[in-house]
């Protein structure tokens, strides 16, 4: 079945020569949370753009609904719901009126206009301010009404770029929740975040991408699954941690099980990589009783995307809290 | 529209110029009036000029406006949906020539009281409305273009700046070509702007250019040759911004 996004061998190189994009290829289902992840400058925003039908792409094929991005883009931007990674809002309109102004950009009139937009000033919570003007929002409010004006015309995709970079994490909670709320009734979802917890928690697929490629996609618990070990990390009790209890602690652990991957030293004793870890808890207890080392803690984590991300792009994903994006924001106010 | 009536701080400082012009300038040099023929009031000379100057700053607005409507991604947002590209443009500039002519009306009311009624009557105000904002639209041309390409405010404003007092000096916006030295009066009888001045100058005043014969009323050959220079500039600019505008929504 064809996914609603086709991306085939994608390519997009810019005037200067920047490759940002090199020959991508994924689909997404109907109806699915998708997340696509990556450093920055990794393309993720370029392929929105040219999802979005903003950017031209240089070769290769893409398409939304059905619709190709090139000779059916008119058709496209009418079914999609884009946010920016700024936010966009008109400080000197109110929330509604920004809202209506968005709903006339989408070709929608009159009391069917009007209605709508009540509704999701309801949903976005909203209501109260919706007749102050915008420039007297908090960010998390600017965030929430962006967010309400790309749903205005009812958009079969949402395609969000960073929709909670800069937020406080209560607003980032309710945006994430919203998003949940959507996605069950039915919208399907494109969205690129640094905040890996909640892909985890709500995205039911992926892909990373690094330097214009893409380096890994499925299931975040297929993703995670790959990664292959649990980390089991041993605290060792201070008045015995020294080099030489280290030491013996290491050859325990080397000599008796075969399923440990890696041990590294850490501030508190050592971390030790296994397969199915909590099984060997037990069993490192025991060994370690006997050979007469002490253990003053042991906690064992499953892989997390952060693990993920790490392995396939050499770097750990970092969320800035004042990005340039809501810098900009402060100080630019739109003139007309 | 909803925006300039919400923002009336803006609308203020924008009038703030002109009216200075209007107020103080006509006051400092009303001795030039006698400079420029007998019995002639520098006010009703000047406001011509003043006028002109305002559509002439207030146009190079519209630059910095397009600049903030790419940087805040509100260019983007709009690509993002149904709307025409075309009318993206088009709204932008008929929102400009609106506030243009705005102000200009602002000003004519305010230079009333100053003795400031067209010779050629309420079709003259009319007129001078129309040419005002035709001249607004081919200068707004420039800044757009400038805006589109360098994609900064500031590189429109200095380049605004550095344009508005020699080209507004070395017209007949302010001083009537008799007053000035030999290669000014070169200089400002193919100044672009002297030619709009002088069209409006003869809807207020209804003399001819040099102020030799006041009996007139409508010089259309002076109005025609403006409308003509205005048209040409207008092409020019606005098809640049046109097709720079076409780049950066492709």
């Amino acid at each position: 079945m064809p996914g609603i996004i086709d991306v085939s061998q994608l390519v997009k190189t810019y005037g200067d020569g920047t490759k940002a994009v090199k020959g991508i290829s994924f689909n997404v289902s109907e109806g699915e949370f998708f997340g696509f992840l990556g450093p920055n400058g990794a393309g993720k925003s370029t392929t929105i753009k040219i999802l979005t039908t903003i950017l031209r792409k240089s070769s290769g094929s893409a398409s939304v609904a059905g619709f190709d991005v090139e000779s059916d883009s008119a058709k496209i931007r009418k079914i999609i719901g884009v946010q920016n990674q700024d936010t966009v809002v008109d400080e000197d309109l109110t929330g509604r009126e920004n809202m209506i102004l968005q709903g006339e950009m989408q070709q929608m009139h009159g009391q069917a206009l009007k209605d709508r937009v009540d509704e999701l000033l309801k949903i976005v919570d909203l209501v109260d301010a919706a007749d102050k003007r915008a420039g007297f929002y908090s960010g998390g409010m600017k965030k929430r009404l962006d967010l309400a004006t790309t749903l205005v015309h009812d958009p079969k995709i949402l395609f969000l770029d960073e929709p909670t970079t800069g937020l406080d994490p209560q607003s980032r909670a309710a945006i994430w929740a919203y998003l949940k709320q959507l996605n069950e009734q039915g919208i399907t979802i494109f969205i690129t975040t640094q905040y890996l917890e909640e892909v985890d928690r709500l995205c039911r697929r992926l892909a990373i991408v690094d330097l214009g490629e893409i380096v890994a996609q499925g299931t975040p618990a297929e993703l995670k699954q790959e990664i292959g070990a649990d980390s089991i990390s041993l605290g060792l009790e201070s008045t015995t941690m020294n080099g030489e209890t280290k030491e013996k602690a290491k050859q325990v652990l080397e000599n008796k099980f075969d399923r440990v991957s890696n041990i590294v030293n850490s501030d508190i004793g050592l971390t030790v990589y296994a397969k199915n870890g909590s099984f060997l808890v037990p069993e490192i207890v025991r060994a370690f009783d006997d050979a007469g080392i002490k253990l003053s803690s042991i906690a064992v984590s499953s892989p997390t995307l952060d693990d993920v991300f790490l392995k396939h792009t050499g770097k750990r994903i970092r969320v800035e809290e004042v990005t340039s994006a809501n810098y900009r924001g402060m100080f630019a106010r739109r003139r007309r | 529209m909803k925006k300039l009536v919400r923002n009336p701080i803006l609308i203020f400082f924008s009038l703030f110029q002109p009216v200075i012009f209007l107020v103080l300038f006509t006051q400092l040099f009303s001795k030039f009036g006698q400079l420029l023929g007998p019995g002639v009031s520098y006010t009703v000379f000047a406001t011509a000029g003043i006028v002109l100057q305002n559509a002439f700053s207030s146009a190079f607005q519209s630059g910095t406006a397009v600049v903030d409507d790419i940087k805040s991604g509100f260019l983007t947002k709009m690509l993002a949906t149904p709307v025409n590209r075309s009318a993206i443009l088009f709204g932008r500039i008929l929102s400009d020539a609106f506030r243009v002519v705005a102000q200009t009306v602002i000003i004519l009311a305010l230079a009333y009281p100053l003795g400031v009624f067209p010779e050629t009557g309420f079709l003259g105000y009319l007129l001078i409305i129309f040419t005002v904002a035709f001249f607004g639209l081919a200068w707004s041309g420039i800044s757009l273009a400038l805006g589109l390409r360098t994609k900064s405010a500031e590189t429109v404003f200095g380049i605004a700046g550095f344009l508005t007092f020699p080209l507004l000096f070395m017209s007949t916006a302010l001083v009537g070509q008799t007053a000035m030295p030999a290669w000014m009066q070169t200089v400002s009888s193919y100044n672009p702007i002297s030619f709009a001045v002088n069209a409006i100058r003869n809807l207020i005043t209804g003399c001819t250019p040099d102020l030799s014969n006041c009996a007139i009323g409508y010089d259309w050959s002076t109005i025609l040759q403006a409308y003509g220079v205005i048209a040409l500039i207008g092409a020019l600019t606005l098809g640049a911004t046109l097709y720079l505008f076409r780049k950066v929504v492709s």
